[in-house]
């Protein structure tokens, strides 16, 4: 599937991060697929980089909550038509006051992807001044959902109290299954 | 441009006569994908009310609510989950986690209804649409991926058989932490497990205790229970139960009902273990108002330790009496030393000590001191004293010095190995006749003993029962005598012993095949087809058939006034007997292990405490 010429491209690539970006790691996850860590300061020259070489394709912009490390993880998925493979290229930011910086100078997609992130985990963008308009929960006023100390049942409980039912509902299941005789509503 | 109108009349045209791409609702439904997380559906017969669905629900949509009438069953709550859809997310996470594959989910999603009421519903096999459950196609179901249990047990490190076998170190080892902690995470807490267990310990407290690396709080579960309910669920002998508890609760652990349970006696173990004993009494602090009330027990067993126990928390002067050498009864003289070490009841035994509890050894009561005189000094008595008589088979030869029986053959074994006493007489080749624990206690002893004697294992079990299943011994007792090299013939009756022709010296035991133990109505009344027998070589037969109690403490004059069942004493609940004074517990009463025992020494306490706050001495 891939040609020798690609498979070298290759190689050059991971060499030239390693050699113009300090503190940079890559891994090879599998021959389609590399992660590639980069401290925060690093992260938006690396990604200009590869989409120069190639990796145009910005699949997806998303977090990972680390709570245990207070850190979050972004993670940019940058895919490569020409070759079919994928750069999963990471950050981590504090998890106190989550903030990076847009790329959506670099992919104008980004900006809602951004907005996700923003929404769900709380992290700003500087420079995406769309960033804090509310994309998919409505009139959300709690900590972001999808933060791992976001607890929902709490969330569930102080949004929708209980309801008082009436009905009887193991006495009509017992109806239905048969075991007790008796009417039913509906 | 023009050449695109003179196509577009055409589709029109066409389109006429298709079919419409939208669906015509209600008269046509729209089936939902293969894994649509629609309506529930509720197998109530293999739903067991654990629970866990209602605890792991993130938007608190499911409650569990009392089936009036419901038929309870030890592994299960009278109780079935009841969803309101007002609530529910349709997440799946009730599915992902049910621990027995009964709450599943439908392909079903549309209903409408003005009444509010209509949204809380109970599922059943029927599902929420009222279908009969071959019309429900099934959407979400949990796989592998999805599970939410962890269904495979963390295992202690165990001797293997060849190397167990050659001595009587405890071949099972504890828990590490990291074991212990992954474990302990298993367990959902539904509590099935304290129903279960004869003397209600809190096991999903202090399993929880564990997971949160807090074992002073664990150990405090273990001693005291529930202490603003009397101490219920207490367990003094915890040392003990963690190594050889008949472990009912996890029989019935509701992780069993598809991966391996709990383990639940290894946990406790862990606990115990892990705090020195010199550090229990400043862990678990007691505070006792003293009675002013003296109570004496008669035998050092399980209830009698377990009753002096909670009596001594209770604020009573509290002395046992104990006819053998050592504390601990069955503990200390029955149960091999591979599966229970004297160090870890002597822990157990400290602590109760450290309450105050005097215990006094080599004092048989009726003998060294009369019954009477008990009578006379103590406020009440409490009798433990266990069924310390063998039974023979009777059958021809049985009265040869070498046909033995199990339980003074058990004690001579473990008076041996710490230094109390002789080497028994320890046989080439051994026939052992019996199918309970006591069978498999002692086959695997003389296995030992012949090992480290003769370097080779010859013994053979015989019981009546037909099968392994059939056996009342545990069943990993029967697996692991088996790994180590004990033969056993399940189903076959003895008939006589065979002895040489020309010395007095046995032969070995012949045996006809057993037809039936029990009789239609469940009594023991076995049955033998004489025509079929076999004959198993041994120079030593030992009878571990069952064992009697011995009531020769208490004097007719007492005895006469009491109830028996069958060979048991008869009491109330609060193990309180025919006179007022005279409580017993134990195997006396109610038997059959450790933990019932625990929990008759526990009620008893009460008893005696409710008799002893009621009356004054007259």
């Amino acid at each position: 599937m891939m040609s020798s010429t690609n498979n070298i491209g290759l190689e050059e690539i991971l060499s030239s991060l390693n050699q113009l970006f300090e503190g940079v790691s890559t891994e090879k996850v599998d021959p389609r697929q590399y992660k590639i860590i980069t401290p925060p300061e690093k992260t938006i020259p690396v990604l200009e980089f590869l989409k120069e070489k190639g990796y145009s394709h910005l699949s997806i912009l998303t977090c990972i909550d680390w709570i245990a490390e207070k850190k979050f993880e972004l993670v940019y998925i940058l895919f490569n038509w020409g070759t079919g493979v994928t750069f999963v290229v990471s950050t981590y930011v504090n998890r106190d006051n989550p903030i990076f910086y847009t790329v959506k100078h670099i992919w104008p997609t980004a900006e809602y992807y951004e907005r996700d992130v923003h929404e769900f985990f709380g992290v700003k963008f500087e420079g995406n001044e769309n960033c804090e308009k509310p994309l998919i929960l409505e009139l959300w006023n709690d900590l972001p959902p999808l933060r791992k100390d976001f607890d929902p049942l709490e969330y569930s409980k102080k949004h929708y109290p209980d309801r008082e039912y009436q009905k009887d509902a193991i006495h009509e299941a017992r109806i239905i299954r048969g075991d007790v005789r008796g009417e039913i509503d509906g | 441009m023009p050449e695109k109108s003179l196509f577009a009349p055409l589709i029109a045209w066409k389109n006429l006569f298709e079919k419409p791409v939208t669906i015509r609702v209600p008269n046509e439904k729209r089936e939902a994908s293969p894994r649509y997380r629609g309506f529930h559906v509720n197998d109530w017969n293999k739903c067991i009310g654990c629970g866990t669905c209602a605890k792991i629900c993130p938007t608190d949509a499911i409650e569990m609510v009392e089936v009036p009438d419901m038929k309870q069953d030890y592994g299960m709550k009278p109780q079935r989950p009841v969803i309101d859809y007002g609530r529910c997310s349709f997440c799946a996470m009730c599915v992902d986690i049910c621990t027995t594959g009964s709450l599943n989910m439908t392909r079903e999603y549309i209903f409408v209804s003005p009444n509010p009421e209509d949204f809380r519903f109970a599922p059943t096999e029927k599902g929420f649409l009222k279908k009969e459950p071959s019309q429900i196609k099934l959407g979400w179901v949990r796989d592998e991926n999805s599970d939410l249990l962890d269904l495979d047990r963390v295992w202690p490190e165990v001797l293997p058989a060849q190397e167990r076998v050659t001595s009587f170190v405890e071949f099972v080892k504890a828990y590490s932490k990291e074991q212990a902690v992954a474990e302990a995470a298993r367990c959902v807490e539904c509590g099935i497990c304290t129903d279960r267990c004869p003397q209600h310990m809190r096991i999903p407290e202090y399993i929880k205790a564990i997971w949160r690396d807090d074992l002073k709080d664990a150990l405090k579960w273990l001693l005291k229970g529930l202490e603003s309910e009397n101490y219920l669920g207490a367990n003094p002998l915890s040392s003990v139960c963690g190594r050889v508890c008949t472990h009912r609760c996890e029989e019935v652990c509701a992780i069993s009902h598809r991966g391996e349970p709990i383990a639940i006696r290894w946990l406790k173990r862990y606990i115990v273990d892990s705090i020195p004993v010199e550090k229990w009494y400043e862990t678990v602090v007691f505070e006792r108002v003293p009675k002013g009330k003296k109570v004496a027990i008669v035998g050092s067993g399980p209830a009698g330790l377990s009753a002096a126990y909670f009596l001594a928390t209770l604020g009573y002067e509290v002395d046992i009496y104990e006819s053998l050498n050592r504390p601990g009864g069955v503990m200390r003289y029955g149960i091999p030393r591979y599966r229970l070490p004297d160090e870890a009841l002597d822990r157990d035994i400290a602590f109760i000590e450290s309450l105050g509890v005097r215990i006094y050894t080599g004092i048989t009561v009726g003998k060294d001191i009369p019954f009477q005189k008990l009578r006379e000094a103590y406020d009440a008595i409490f009798l433990s004293t266990g069924l310390v008589l063998g039974r023979s088979t009777k059958i021809p030869g049985s009265d040869h010095p070498d046909v033995v029986q199990a339980l003074p053959l058990l004690r001579e074994i473990r008076d041996f190995l710490r230094g109390d006493g002789p080497e028994p007489k320890i046989a080439k080749r051994v026939v052992v006749i019996g199918g309970g624990n006591v069978a498999m206690d002692i086959a695997r002893s003389l296995a030992r003993l012949q090992k480290m004697k003769y370097g080779e294992v010859n013994v053979t079990v015989t019981c009546l029962e037909r099968t392994f299943d059939e056996m009342p011994a545990d069943k990993e007792e029967i697996e692991e005598a088996m790994e180590e090299g004990v033969k056993i013939y399940p189903g076959w009756g003895p008939k006589e012993v065979i002895f040489y022709p020309d010395r007095d010296s046995i032969k070995g035991l012949k045996c006809v095949k057993c037809k039936e133990v029990f009789d239609e109505n469940g009594r023991f009344n076995p049955k033998f087809d004489e025509s079929e027998f076999c004959f198993y070589d041994g120079d030593m037969i030992v009878e571990a058939i069952g064992q009697a109690p011995d009531y020769s403490c208490l004097p007719e004059e007492w005895r006469s006034k009491l109830q028996f069942v069958g060979n048991r004493i008869l009491t109330n609940n609060l193990r309180q007997t025919q006179i007022p004074w005279l409580f017993a517990g134990g195997d006396i009463v109610n038997g059959p292990d450790i933990i019932h025992g625990i929990a008759d020494g526990y009620w008893a306490a009460r008893g005696i405490d409710e008799y002893l706050r009621g009356t004054e001495r007259p």
